[in-house]
């Protein structure tokens, strides 16, 4: 079901940029800063793994030094839209747990709850319905002519805030003189506010940990350095012990309980018996006890009904609908090819168009038509006609290149997108800046960092 | 099945349905989801329900998503085996036998409806190209209650039943290519077939009560809904409509959501298919009330 962009939304204010530092320093100095940057992420080991031949390995995140800058008037303006999105996504979420007024409204499609392999049966329940399902969102956005647009929600497991924190704090160590300059305003308090949304979740009396899948999962590193910056512990799945009653960390003086979880598992895997079956990293009765008050689990299970690319084309009429408002971020159109007409159609236009997965994440699976060669046109054509309802076209768009610097030190233009996160506490906080992910080259579309992208520090005029 | 006794006299059955699980080596300590228990129906009251757990466990009845009574059952010590006995007592109150039609749906009222979960694809009941041909082979009419229950009585002139010729985890599209099947398959094709003839149509385990004592055994039937919010049940390996001799235990969109025990243990060893047993059994009224008012006795004394 295509949507078109709400014409009626209200459009951001762009006032002229801001110079960033170094555009007009000497090559050799930009060369140099580079160099000493990605010496710092290698030195301070901000990891992020990247699967080769099947094998995981952790490598130092590429990191551009020269600052994205953000205009004050526009970020105050995108800290009012992206909570606005966020909120319309929880209470989406509770619904989609609770009456599901939504369907009996008619604005979504029924198979995009009960059809959802992300719609846990097991997840209903009280704390299915309370408010603040999503502690942390990832909001994915570009800037297009001037304009910001959203291309996905990340409300699972939103990675990359510790990576937006090291490309701060590599400035201030190596180039505290250009944060002088211009005086971004600071990140520094997001563990500090997620710990407190955290605790504002539950006042019971029990540890907080962060539970990672281990050391083989991609984003390791962020794991330890949020719970170092927080002061929690980092458990795995053998730690912890459930049952209908809590959850508790395993220790050799006995069983301690466990208040609140801060999970980075894609929810499906947290619970063998509430989720997918054949979770070996699961903890059984993780969700019985979530689901009676008797643990925090954040971000809640439930979230991931609301970040499937189905759902995506619908956020606006959600805004809509649960606020009242009209929405003020746009999103791209997005075109279902179940119809043979409409795939004839939007086929014929390939260059036009990006294709991508409904169910997937890190940019695996994306096809950009102009540059797709001819053996991924015919996977794609075949995956269509096997299945044509797991994949959807957007419009390729056109989207903001930044200045970064380039091997001699010059400068290059490369595409770059924004994570911006969301912490819901009693009112929604955006870390002031964010993680901008850069192309891994001029001519590259993909900016994930599995796709081999890099990070750059994001400075909100303060 | 006509009844011998006055209407309203309900008559007492005792269900004991028994399963041990073992394991090669020991396990550390298991969890379990057990769904064991009779749903109060239309001339079907249940009178108690106990669960037994060897070893020691620690449990709590909640109630899921489809309004079933599930057990969740955590055990902490080393075990070789897991034994589950649930015990029914239950009163069955037979009705008059009146064969009410289903009412057919709107389809845009039932992409309203809550019931529309029931009409879409499920694990287990996937959108299958053969059953599109089935119900053309059958003949089978979109939105005509006739032409369920004829799908209902004639599943077994095209599929025969052979027990031990399927596993629990066969797929519809197996059973569908060799047409052989017990309950379970023949349940899940006629969901398959009700739902692509636009009714919503749910999975039901239970028992049949058997008219003497005897080993009991555990069975699979359909139920399909109606526009107007009700429920009617379909037994298509008894070729019938179903009674208040059909014993409800879990609903849900198919097997997957009703399976009598789901768990997950600790332990270096896989685990082998249970050991389960059924018996119902009639109870004389008076020896059960006797009963109850023995636990009332020890409650009061208690108190």
């Amino acid at each position: 079901m295509a949507q078109a962009l709400p014409d009626d939304s209200v459009v951001a204010p762009v006032r002229g940029g801001v110079q960033a530092p170094l555009m007009v320093a000497a090559a050799a100095q930009r060369r140099r800063l580079a160099d000493d940057t990605a010496a710092w992420f290698a030195r301070n080991e901000v990891h992020f793994g990247v699967s080769i031949a099947g094998e995981v390995v952790q490598r130092p995140i590429p990191y551009d030094p020269l600052p994205r800058i953000v205009d004050s008037v526009e970020w105050a303006w995108l800290e009012r839209a992206l909570a606005q999105r966020v909120r319309a996504l929880d209470e989406f979420v509770r619904d989609a747990y609770g009456e599901a007024r939504i369907l009996r409204a008619g604005l979504v499609p029924p198979a995009l709850i009960y059809g959802s392999t992300s719609w846990f049966r097991s997840c209903r329940g009280p704390a299915a319905l309370r408010p603040g399902q999503v502690c942390i969102a990832g909001i994915d956005l570009v800037r297009v002519q001037g304009r910001w647009l959203v291309l996905e929600d990340n409300l699972r497991v939103p990675s990359g805030a510790s990576y937006a924190l090291a490309s701060r704090r590599v400035l201030a160590d190596l180039a505290p003189e250009l944060l002088a300059g211009l005086r971004p305003r600071a990140l520094g308090e997001y563990p500090r506010r997620l710990l407190a949304a955290l605790e504002q979740r539950s006042s019971e009396e029990g540890l907080t940990v962060l539970l990672s899948p281990g050391p083989a999962n991609a984003a390791y590193y962020e794991h330890c350095e949020l719970a170092r910056l927080m002061g929690i512990p980092v458990v795995t799945a053998a730690d912890l012990v459930a049952s209908h009653r809590g959850c508790w960390l395993r220790k050799d003086v006995g069983n301690v309980p466990v208040a609140r979880i801060y999970h980075r598992y894609s929810p499906e895997y947290l619970d063998p018996l509430g989720g997918r079956d054949d979770s070996l990293i699961g903890i059984p009765f993780l969700f019985a006890a979530w689901r009676q008050g008797r643990v925090v689990l954040a971000n809640a299970p439930t979230c991931g009904v609301a970040d499937d690319k189905r759902l995506f084309p619908f956020v606006p009429s959600l805004i809509r609908y649960y606020l009242g408002e009209q929405p003020m971020l746009e999103q791209p159109l997005t075109i279902e090819l179940d119809s043979r007409a409409r795939r004839r159609d939007v086929l014929s236009r390939f260059d036009d168009f990006v294709f991508k997965p409904v169910n997937g994440s890190g940019g695996k699976g994306i096809v950009f038509g102009p540059v797709a060669n001819r053996e991924e046109r015919a996977a794609l054509s075949a995956t269509l006609e096997e299945a044509p309802g797991t994949m959807v076209a957007q419009p390729l768009l056109e989207i903001e290149r930044l200045p970064c610097v380039a091997p001699a030190g010059d400068l290059e233009w490369r595409r770059c997108d924004l994570r911006a996160f969301v912490v819901m506490d009693v009112d929604p906080w955006v870390m002031p800046g964010g993680l901008t992910r850069v192309a891994p080259g001029t001519d590259q579309w993909l900016v994930n960092s599995s796709a081999g992208g890099g990070v750059k520090d994001t400075w909100v005029e303060s | 099945m006509a009844s011998t006794f006055p209407i309203g006299a309900g008559r007492q059955y005792e269900i004991v349905h028994d399963s041990i699980h073992h394991y090669e080596r020991s396990a550390t300590r298991s969890r379990n989801e057990v769904r064991l228990q009779p749903l109060p129906r239309k001339g079907v009251q249940l009178e108690t329900f106990r669960l037994e757990v060897t070893p020691a466990a620690e449990m709590d009845a909640q109630i899921d998503h489809f309004g079933n009574p599930t057990w969740l059952v955590s055990v902490e010590a080393p075990h070789s085996a897991l034994r589950v006995t649930a015990r029914s007592q239950v009163s069955i109150t037979p009705g008059e036998r009146a064969s009410t039609a289903a009412v057919p749906w709107d389809p845009d009222q039932l992409l309203r409806s809550p019931a529309v979960e029931f009409q879409l694809p499920s694990p287990r009941v996937p959108e299958l190209k053969g059953i599109k041909a089935l119900a053309g082979e059958m003949n089978l009419a979109e939105g005509d209650w006739d032409s369920l229950l004829r799908a209902n009585r004639d599943l077994r002139l095209r599929f025969e039943y052979l027990p031990g010729s399927t596993v629990v985890s066969s797929t519809l599209q197996e059973i569908l290519e060799r047409r052989v099947g017990v309950c379970q398959d023949f349940a899940h094709v006629l969901i398959a077939l009700a739902r692509y003839l636009g009714w919503p149509a749910r999975y039901v385990s239970g028992y049949v009560v058997p008219e003497a004592e005897s080993e009991g055994n555990s069975h699979a039937w359909v139920e399909i809904g109606s526009a107007d919010g009700s429920w009617l049940g379909l037994d298509p390996t008894h070729k019938s409509e179903t009674s208040e001799w059909h014993l409800a235990v879990a609903v849900g969109r198919d097997y997957s959501d009703v399976s009598p025990m789901r768990g997950v243990f600790v332990s270096e060893s896989a685990g082998a298919p249970p050991e389960v047993s059924v018996r119902i059994a009639a109870v004389d009224p008076f020896e059960l009330r006797k009963q109850l008012h023995a636990t009332r006795q020890i409650l009061q004394n208690q108190q």
